[in-house]
């Protein structure tokens, strides 16, 4: 077959990501986020690393050292997550390493609440969902799993789920928005209805929708829309509404992007 | 009956090429696929208010029809196929799905009848056999899945597919933790094992309805892969891993034709290349003429052995220069009409290696899928083709070799990232037994534990 010669490949095609890459590895990046408290840095780094026995093993140390489990979620396990995040967002990392991480804060949290009868305070309640007639839900379980990792109760309404269920849980749990992810153009107009029977019980709240065929233009066109492009975008606009409120024109502004 | 392959249908991959297949598929009104011509095949979405009602949906599909119909005869294309994917509602609801093939059937005739342009209609169903918390796979939702392929099948449809999930579960849990056996699982054991309980069954209402059970894609999976890495700026999945995962899914979506189907595989089939050097089927692409529905890196490089040239999906909606259904299948044509040409002048060789080239270097997808390491992910895939779990295994491991090489050479530029994540892979595949059965057991074993939504019945297990 017909060939390139190596030195006229980049006339045609460059590896941008190639010519970009950080110097620093992921790793060496990681240790200079973590915490120096001797406690801390091995829970902080089990995190990141994604190994859940070495987490649990760190809290055990810590808890016979004397530390409040309770704190703990947010003075060790949520600070390892926060280098995680960090790493990801700027591009450090990639997404396989922030879901292992996420698994094993979870485990962490949930041993955390054995040694207790306290319970945690989330950073804010939010009801996700897939819209009804469409099953595919790897990106909610994506933008679930990253919600978490970053504080955040998630009410997980699952796939094809009916408009009503979300109503009914959005009236229940009063979350801070609700995600709606779709794959399919038939099925996220579900996403329409849902914006129009929330309205008229004269519930405003944002309405965080994504996913395949789902756009910008799209989610545009009803009130309570704000249209994420990455599963990441919904722990930003979480993160924006906890500390700017919930103004949809705000959140609009700040993510819409096209 | 499934019978597996076990040798190469191409003796050279040199032999293969865009608008020739080894074993042709007529189909529809006078259409031959794969009979050394290209064919553009249009894929649609309606418009999301039209899935309200059986009738607006027909009245939808009608439009497109017409629409794509017209257009064709309007800049004088020999042929075209059109593709509808059912939205779930046309499966579910069996007989909506065959009124649907009926009208558009209906429309196409009168344009062969009319003006002699070769067609076909191909439908491809939606895997309904799940419920909201489960896959599905057997039972009433398989008979269901069936009978939808039965009615289009009567009704008019020509060419018969699906996207089939099986595998799925395991896989989605598996592709966001770098899980290497469990990629393996999902797609080349439990996908192969639900292909060829689902293509027997196709095969078999094809036989009986005079239609042609066409193929499958591992979209649900080795797209998903492909899809969540993203493009080269993308830090969701290495580009390294994904094309792992595709290597895997050619043994999976292979299954269709050892279970009798004949091709042309589907459009969003990336693994097709792969499958055609084993088969040599036909096989439909999409690429450079599908920015329409995503993007991806290898968009030119897909054409090299296309027998149809597909644009994977576009909203039916206005354009300016006309409804996109027009808008897109004029592209294809054109697009068709360039690898027609060059099959005639005798240089199709020279523009199928410009395809290639055009993206061979850019990703480590398409240095893998350029027809020749195709070539030799069929060759490891035939080696032990009898055997699913070996042949997958074989499959991710030649393409550990090929990126490797490719690296090597200075062509096929890679991050570090992307080196270390390949080596992890090869390491992990390394450590896997070669034993079928010690493999499905551990595997049965550890994902029944770790994937809460995994039922090992849906696969007889």
């Amino acid at each position: 077959m017909l060939d390139l010669k190596l030195e006229d490949i980049d006339g045609i095609l460059v590896r941008y990501n190639v010519a970009l890459e950080k110097e620093m590895t992921p790793d060496e990046a990681a240790e200079e986020l973590y915490p120096k408290d001797e406690l801390i840095y091995p829970i902080a780094k089990a995190i990141y690393e994604g190994e859940e026995d070495d987490v649990i093993d760190g809290l055990k140390a810590a808890i016979d050292a004397g530390k409040d489990p309770i704190a703990l979620i947010n003075e060790s396990l949520m600070v390892g997550m926060s280098v995680v995040s960090q790493l990801y967002d700027e591009g450090i990392i990639f997404l396989p390493n922030v879901m292992m991480s996420a698994d094993a804060m979870l485990e962490g949290i949930e041993f955390c609440k054995t040694q207790t009868s306290e319970v945690p305070e989330p950073k804010g309640k939010i009801v996700c969902h897939v819209a009804e007639g469409d099953v595919h839900d790897i990106g909610k379980n994506i933008v679930a799993a990253l919600l978490r990792a970053s504080g955040y109760e998630v009410v997980d309404l699952g796939r094809d789920c009916p408009v009503d269920e979300v109503i009914e849980a959005v009236e229940k749990e009063k979350p801070l928005m609700v995600t709606g992810t779709a794959l399919m153009t038939t099925t996220m107009y579900a996403f329409k209805e849902i914006n129009d029977k929330l309205l008229e019980k004269g519930i405003k709240l944002p309405f965080a929708c994504g996913g395949g065929a789902v756009n910008q233009d799209f989610v545009s066109q009803y009130d309570l829309g704000v249209y994420g492009e990455e599963a990441s975008d919904a722990v930003k606009i979480a993160n924006f509404i906890v500390e700017n409120g919930s103004e949809i024109e705000k959140l609009r502004e700040e993510f819409h992007k096209h | 009956m499934v019978k597996k392959y076990t040798s190469m249908a191409y003796a050279n991959a040199d032999d293969m090429l865009f608008g020739n297949s080894k074993f042709p598929v007529k189909a529809g009104l006078g259409l031959e696929i794969g009979a050394g011509y290209t064919t553009p095949e249009l894929n649609y979405a309606p418009r999301p208010q039209a899935g309200k009602s059986k009738e607006k949906l027909i009245k939808e599909y009608e439009r497109i029809t017409t629409d794509a119909m017209a257009r064709m005869v309007q800049i004088g294309a020999p042929s075209i196929v059109l593709e509808t994917e059912h939205v779930e509602q046309m499966t579910n609801n069996p007989e909506w799905g065959g009124a649907v093939a009926h009208a558009q059937k209906t429309i196409m005739e009168e344009y062969h009848d009319e003006y002699g342009i070769k067609c076909a209609l191909r439908h491809t169903v939606g895997d309904i056999r799940e419920d909201r918390d489960y896959l599905k796979l057997t039972g009433d939702k398989f008979d269901l899945l069936m009978e939808s392929f039965e009615q289009v099948a009567k009704n008019g449809a020509d060419l018969l597919s699906v996207e089939s999930m099986g595998g799925k579960e395991v896989f989605d849990y598996s592709i966001l933790r770098n899980d290497t056996a469990g990629i393996l699982f999902g797609i080349g054991v439990l996908g192969s094992m639900d292909m060829e309980t689902v293509w027997s069954g196709v095969a078999d209402i094809a036989k009986k309805t005079g239609t042609v059970a066409a193929g499958d894609t591992d979209c649900a999976q080795a797209n998903t892969a492909m899809f969540i890495a993203g493009g080269l700026l993308d830090k969701n999945l290495a580009h390294t891993i994904a094309i792992v995962a595709r290597a895997i899914s050619a043994g999976r979506s292979l299954c269709a034709y050892e279970a009798g189907a004949t091709g042309p595989g589907k459009d969003c089939g990336y693994e097709n290349t792969i499958i055609k050097s084993i088969s040599g089927v036909p096989i439909a692409q999409e690429g450079k003429t599908s920015t329409c529905a995503h993007s991806d890196v290898m968009g030119n490089l897909t054409m090299q052995c296309c027998d149809l040239w597909s644009n994977e999906s576009v909203e039916y909606h206005g354009e300016f220069g006309g409804t996109s259904v027009q808008c897109w299948s004029e592209s294809l044509a054109y697009d068709c009409s360039l690898m027609n040409v060059a099959l005639k002048t005798g240089k199709a060789k020279d523009l199928r290696d410009m395809f290639t080239l055009s993206d061979k270097y850019r990703d480590p997808q398409g240095y893998v899928l350029a027809y020749d390491n195709a070539y030799r992910v069929g060759e490891a895939i035939a080696k032990d083709g009898n055997d699913n779990y070996l042949r997958a295994k074989n499959a991710a491991v030649e393409c550990c070799n090929i990126v490797e090489e490719g690296v090597a050479s200075g062509k096929l530029k890679l991050t570090r990232f992307e080196i270390n994540a390949l080596t992890k892979v090869k390491e992990d595949l390394a450590a896997l037994t070669d034993d079928s059965d010690k493999f499905m057991s551990d595997c049965l074993t550890k994902y029944k534990e770790e994937v809460a939504v995994f039922l090992p019945e849906n696969y007889g297990l």
